[in-house]
């Protein structure tokens, strides 16, 4: 047991440095073909245009290390902004849309809590049909507006830069990785979490209610895109029926590139937020090269395939070296 | 468990025929024998794809990528047809790209042993970007000429669209495969236990690769009769999301969604019963960002259903095997 411990947490730290010099790396590649990306001002942008998906990522982290995945994260945040510039451009109270827009997200994350906790139903499948009921409703209720226009002191939720260029965004993203990783590793949290996704009966035999624990981190994870879509708003400053289109995807990937594997068990908060990173100087980097967002989305794609590959590799060398797979639990549980 | 399945089935067919007739109720132009023929026209592609997914389902995977899929075979085949290639060769190849695309899903799959989710999740969002990117127009086709258009707007004595019929000899191959071949067997073996499927001497993996292959050619028709219907213009993004009504066909069909149960017929009987929700909406002046909805809630149910209906057998089971009780999950 000891022993596997000592490869488990050797080869986490691989993988995070890994991830570092990746990020680095990039950075030193973009900034060779656009020198201004090393100027701290842009450099730091990119913290900003990853507010909202470094937050979800984070959430995703605890989910995913459950053996679940929450695929309804973008089009909540979208039903989110949706509720928040409605009630906005109805009563005028900042307040009230906030405290709205972050109970619809609540609700949205207890629905798919409810349902995967009470019912044997796969988070994939429960998620997946969310992903669709929340866009549908985001469409419903929106109709044909685009809210737009958001007041002056609103946007200052985003767009303040603090000694003219560390965003407000990483200021948040920091705040959310400090507690979640907290307590992801100390207590006892993370341990049930990656008990969960390694054996859920095995947890629920040492006497933990593994479903309470399920519902709250699917909860965390729709407050959290409740919080996103205020911080995505503050900064694109109009609230469509479209902007939930494809975050799921580039949450999952920052999750997955951070090292944590879908089948559960294994997980790193940290290697998320490194990830996030890495996602966010790509995509700082395909502006500034001006390319298209839809290449950007296909590169993702690739580099979220690439990631699945790898890690399938490493564990297969691992395996190979005595420390148990992660891919042998899974093809005998599957 | 087999009187559940057969009483499942003739519910479903008692909802689908109900429906039926309160859609035709609803609307006259439906009324005539010819407005069924082109309902049979509409819904045959839906069949098809669905058939497709719920060979997937069957081995207790997923492919989120299918309607992208779809989408790349209609261009393929338009852009060869418009280009001037006989049908005898643009056909085969718009399958052959179907195949291509699904199998290497399926080979990252298995040779990876990556959740298929994943996997078709992460190609759903290559191929729409790979679309978009790469393709001039976004890969929208205008103009076909006729050698492509001729066959899905061609009808048998002028009634029965010839769609209909591939639709027909495709189900009923499939359901003669699955009841009758080894092939058939195996992704029931598969899905229900991949361990069990081994040592009963059917490679787990072998099988899920295989059964994408077959799901690429199944795409491949499905997109075909679907693309052939039209009479001027291929667009392949309108395939995007049609992912979504496959499985909710399948699902609401009585296809398990861990494997190893369901039947063919059944996803039959669930893509007409989705297709005909939809239209009954559109026909009752819904706007169609509903259907994102009512879809969501169809696949949320459907699968409640047979989740509960597992339990109860599975009690049943136990108090009958003391040892069945190590199947877990």
């Amino acid at each position: 047991m000891a022993g596997k411990q000592v490869g488990g947490l050797r080869s986490k730290i691989t993988h995070r440095v890994v991830l570092l010099f990746a990020l680095i790396g990039l950075i030193v590649v973009i900034g060779i073909f656009e020198p201004v990306f090393f100027k701290p001002s842009v450099l730091f942008d990119v913290t900003a245009l990853m507010g909202e998906i470094g937050l979800m990522a984070l959430a995703q982290t605890y989910i995913i290390t459950t053996g679940g995945i929450d695929l309804s994260v973008g089009y909540n945040l979208q039903l989110c902004a949706i509720v928040f510039g409605m009630t906005l451009f109805q009563t005028h109270l900042i307040f009230l849309a906030v405290v709205l827009a972050l109970v619809v997200g609540l609700l949205g994350g207890l629905l798919n809590g409810l349902i995967i906790s009470r019912t044997r139903i796969p988070p994939l499948v429960t998620t997946l049909a969310t992903m669709y009921l929340f866009r549908g409703i985001s469409m419903i209720v929106a109709g044909t507006h685009t809210y737009s226009g958001f007041p002056e002191n609103f946007k200052k939720v985003s767009n303040v830069t603090l000694f003219g260029f560390f965003p407000i965004q990483f200021i948040y993203l920091l705040v959310i990785f400090v507690v979640l990783n907290v307590l992801f590793n100390r207590g006892s949290l993370g341990r049930v979490l990656k008990g969960i996704g390694f054996n859920e009966n095995a947890v629920i035999f040492s006497g933990t209610n593994s479903k309470r624990y399920l519902l709250w981190i699917y909860a965390l994870s729709g407050l959290i895109s409740g919080l996103a879509a205020i911080i995505y708003l503050g900064r694109l400053s109009s609230a469509t029926t479209s902007m939930g289109d494809g975050l799921n995807l580039q949450v999952v990937t920052a999750v997955v590139l951070g090292g944590t594997s879908v089948f559960g068990g294994v997980g790193s908060v940290s290697g998320t937020f490194i990830a996030t990173m890495i996602i966010g100087v790509l995509r700082k980097g395909f502006t500034l090269l001006n390319l298209s967002g839809n290449f950007f989305n296909f590169t993702l794609g690739v580099i979220l395939i690439a990631s699945l590959i790898v890690l399938a590799v490493v564990d297969k060398r691992k395996a190979r070296r005595g420390v148990p797979p992660l891919a042998a639990k899974s093809s005998a549980e599957t | 468990m087999q009187t559940r399945r057969v009483l499942t089935k003739e519910l479903m067919l008692g909802v689908i025929v109900a429906l039926f007739i309160i859609f035709l109720s609803l609307t006259t132009r439906f009324f005539s024998i010819s407005g069924l023929f082109s309902l049979m026209l509409d819904v045959s592609p839906t069949i098809v794809g669905t058939i497709a997914m719920t060979l997937i389902i069957f081995t207790g995977n997923i492919d989120i990528s299918a309607g992208t899929i779809m989408g790349f075979v209609a261009y393929a085949s338009a852009d060869l047809a418009r280009a001037g290639v006989p049908m005898i060769v643009f056909v085969p190849a718009g399958l052959l790209v179907g195949v291509v695309l699904a199998g290497l899903n399926g080979y990252i799959t298995v040779q990876f042993k990556v959740p298929s989710i994943v996997v078709t999740l992460a190609m759903n969002m290559v191929h729409i970007g790979f679309f978009a990117t790469f393709l001039p127009n976004s890969g929208w086709i205008e103009g076909v000429p006729t050698s492509f258009t001729w066959f899905g707007n061609g009808r048998l004595f002028g009634l029965v669209p010839y769609v209909f019929l591939v639709t027909v000899a495709v189900t009923a191959l499939f359901m003669f495969i699955m009841k009758y071949s080894r092939f058939g067997k195996g992704l029931y073996a598969v899905g229900g236990s991949q361990q069990a499927a081994a040592l009963a001497g059917i490679s787990p993996d072998r099988t899920v690769f295989r059964v994408f292959l077959f799901e690429g050619l199944l795409l491949g028709v499905a997109a075909l009769l679907k693309a052939m219907a039209t009479t001027n213009d291929v667009l392949p993004s309108t395939f995007q999301g049609r992912e979504m009504i496959l499985i909710a066909g399948a699902v609401v069909g009585g296809v398990g969604i861990f494997g190893g149960t369901g039947k063919i017929i059944g996803a039959v009987y669930g893509a007409i019963l989705v297709y005909l929700l939809s239209v009954t909406m559109i026909y009752l002046g819904f706007q169609d960002y509903y259907q994102f909805a009512l879809q969501g809630i169809i696949i949320l149910l459907a699968v409640y259903l047979t989740v509960v209906d597992l339990k109860k057998v599975r009690r049943r089971l136990r108090h009958i095997f003391a040892h069945t009780g190590a199947k877990g999950r």
